[in-house]
C-alpha cells in the first residue's frame, strides 16, 4: 500500500488538539521569522515546534522530512556564500573558490527559516488527519460544498492511482512501450493518461447524478455525523498564538 | 468552453465534482511522467484540463485545492505555490474561452503564456523564502551563472524559473490539448458552466 499521507496515528494531546488551532500555529510560526528577522527568534520558533513534534512522538519523521531538504539548502549555502550581492569579507577559500562571510550569513537566515517552515507544518501534518481539518473547517463556516470537494480529493487519488496502474498492465499487454529511448518514452504518456482521464469523467457525471438525488444543493443547516470533540482548552492556546503574533509585531515596531 | 462571460461564477455540481477528478489527474500525470522517466514533472494537467473544460474559476479553484491537498498530505513547501497554481489555472481559462483551443499553434502559444504567467508569480515566492532559488537543478544552476555575473536577484531568480517552467508547462498544456480536442461532446457541453442542452 503506498503512502498517501505523512499523517501518524497517535493518542497524544497533540493528535486530540482542535485541528484549526495547529492551523493557527502553523501560520504563525511561518510569519514570525519573516516579521522578525531574528536568528535567535526563528531559532526559538522552531526549538518550540521540535518540542511538540517531541511531545506528539512523531520527531522521527520529521529527521526524514529534513534529511530530503538537505541537498536544497546545501545549494543556498553555495550560491549564496559565493555570489549573495552584499558580499565583501572572504570567509572560505576552496581552490578558485571563494566563500563569503556575508552571504554565509545570509544562507544560514534562509535555512533556518526553511527549516522552521518544515517543523511548522510537520505539527499539523503529521498529527492531524486531513479529513478531521477539513470537516472542522467546514463547522467553522466553510460551505459544505468545498468540504465535500477537499475530503472527495482524498479519496479519489489513492482510487486514481489504483486505475493508473491497471491501464499501465493493461497498455503494455498491448504493446505500448514504457522503456528505452526518450522519444519511445514521450510516445507513451498519452495513451497512458488519455484513457485515465476519459474514464474518470465518465465517473464523475455519474457522481454528479448521484450527488444531485441525494440533494447535494439543498439549502439549509448541515447536520454532521460525529460531534465535535471538546475543544475548550484550545481557546486558551488560540489565545496565546495570537498573543504572540502580537508581541513579535511589537517587537519588530520598537525595534 | 464557449458562453457568454467566460467570470460567470455559477458552479453546477458537474463542475464541482471536476474539481476533484482534476486534481486526481495532475497526481496521476506526475506519476505517469516520474514512471516513464520523462524529465519534466507534468503535475498540472489536470489543472489546465478543468479550466479548458469549465473555465478560469473552476481552473483557479483545482489549482488551489491541489496545492492545499499537497500542503495537507506529503509536501508542506507546496502550499505555498498555491498562488502559481491558481494563476495557471485562470490564465489557461481565460485562453480557452478566447478560443486558444481551435488548433496546435494556439496551444502551443497558450503553453507560452501559461509558463510565463507561472513564472512572473512564482518569483517572489522564490525570492521571499529561499532568495531566488528555484528548487530544481537546472533552474538553480541558471540562476548561479546569472547572479555570478552580478545582475538583479530579480532578474536571476525569473530566468531560473522560466527555463524550467518553459519547457514543462508548454509541455502540459499540449498534453492537456490533446486529451481535450480527443474527448466526447458530451463532455463539453456537460462541463460547460452555462449548461444549456444537459441539465441534471
Amino acid at each position: 500500500m503506498k503512502v498517501y499521507t505523512l499523517y501518524v496515528p497517535g493518542k497524544t494531546y497533540i493528535h486530540k488538539m482542535n485541528p484549526l488551532t495547529k492551523l493557527l500555529y502553523l501560520a504563525v510560526a511561518i510569519a514570525i521569522p519573516f516579521i522578525a528577522p531574528d536568528p535567535a527568534i526563528t531559532m526559538a520558533c522552531f526549538l518550540i515546534g521540535i518540542f511538540i513534534l517531541g511531545w506528539a512522538k512523531v520527531l522521527h519523521r520529521v529527521i526524514y522530512l529534513l534529511a530530503m531538504s538537505i541537498l536544497f539548502i546545501s545549494t543556498i549555502f553555495i550560491i549564496q556564500g559565493l555570489y549573495y550581492p552584499g558580499n565583501t569579507t572572504p570567509y572560505l577559500i576552496l581552490g578558485k573558490l571563494t566563500f563569503y562571510k556575508e552571504g554565509l550569513i545570509h544562507a544560514m537566515v534562509i535555512s533556518f527559516r526553511l527549516v522552521n517552515i518544515m517543523i511548522s507544518a510537520s505539527v499539523l501534518v503529521l498529527t492531524t488527519r486531513p479529513s478531521d481539518l477539513i470537516s472542522s473547517a467546514v463547522r467553522r463556516g466553510i460551505s459544505p460544498r468545498l468540504g465535500y470537494v477537499m475530503s472527495s480529493v482524498l479519496q479519489i487519488i489513492p482510487q486514481m492511482a489504483t486505475t493508473a496502474d491497471t491501464i499501465m498492465d493493461a497498455q503494455k499487454s498491448r504493446g505500448l512501450e514504457t522503456e528505452g529511448n526518450l522519444k519511445t518514452r514521450l510516445k507513451a504518456y498519452i495513451p497512458l493518461l488519455g484513457p485515465l482521464v476519459l474514464g474518470s469523467l465518465v465517473s464523475a457525471q455519474e457522481r454528479a447524478m448521484a450527488l444531485e438525488v441525494r440533494a447535494f444543493n439543498a439549502t439549509g443547516k448541515r447536520t454532521f455525523l460525529q460531534n465535535e470533540e471538546d475543544y475548550t482548552v484550545s481557546k486558551a492556546i488560540n489565545a496565546i498564538i495570537i498573543l504572540a503574533l502580537i508581541l513579535t509585531i511589537i517587537w519588530r515596531i520598537y525595534s | 468552453m464557449k458562453g457568454t462571460n467566460p467570470f460567470a461564477f455559477k458552479f453546477n455540481t458537474m463542475a464541482l465534482v471536476l474539481i476533484p477528478v482534476a486534481v486526481g489527474i495532475n497526481y496521476v500525470g506526475k506519476l505517469f511522467a516520474s514512471v516513464l522517466k520523462l524529465p519534466l514533472w507534468l503535475d498540472s494537467v489536470g489543472t489546465i484540463l478543468a479550466a479548458m473544460l469549465a473555465g478560469p474559476w473552476i481552473g483557479a479553484i483545482t489549482g488551489l485545492i491541489n496545492n492545499i491537498i499537497y500542503g495537507l498530505t506529503i509536501d508542506p513547501g507546496s502550499a505555498f505555490y498555491a498562488i502559481t497554481s491558481v494563476a495557471i489555472g485562470l490564465t489557461a481559462g481565460i485562453l480557452a474561452y478566447m478560443g486558444w483551443t481551435k488548433n496546435w499553434t494556439l496551444a502551443f502559444l497558450m503553453g507560452l503564456v501559461v509558463a510565463l504567467v507561472a513564472a512572473i508569480v512564482s518569483t517572489p515566492i522564490n525570492i521571499l523564502l529561499w532568495g531566488g532559488q528555484t528548487g530544481n537543478i537546472w533552474g538553480d544552476l541558471v540562476f548561479a551563472a546569472i547572479i555570478a555575473r552580478d545582475l538583479p536577484l530579480l532578474l536571476a531568480s525569473f530566468t531560473g524559473e522560466l527555463v524550467v517552467d518553459l519547457i514543462d508547462k508548454v509541455a502540459t498544456v499540449l498534453v492537456s490539448y490533446i486529451i481535450y480536442r480527443s474527448l466526447p461532446k458530451r463532455f463539453l457541453i456537460a462541463f460547460n458552466n452555462e449548461n444549456k442542452t444537459e441539465k441534471f
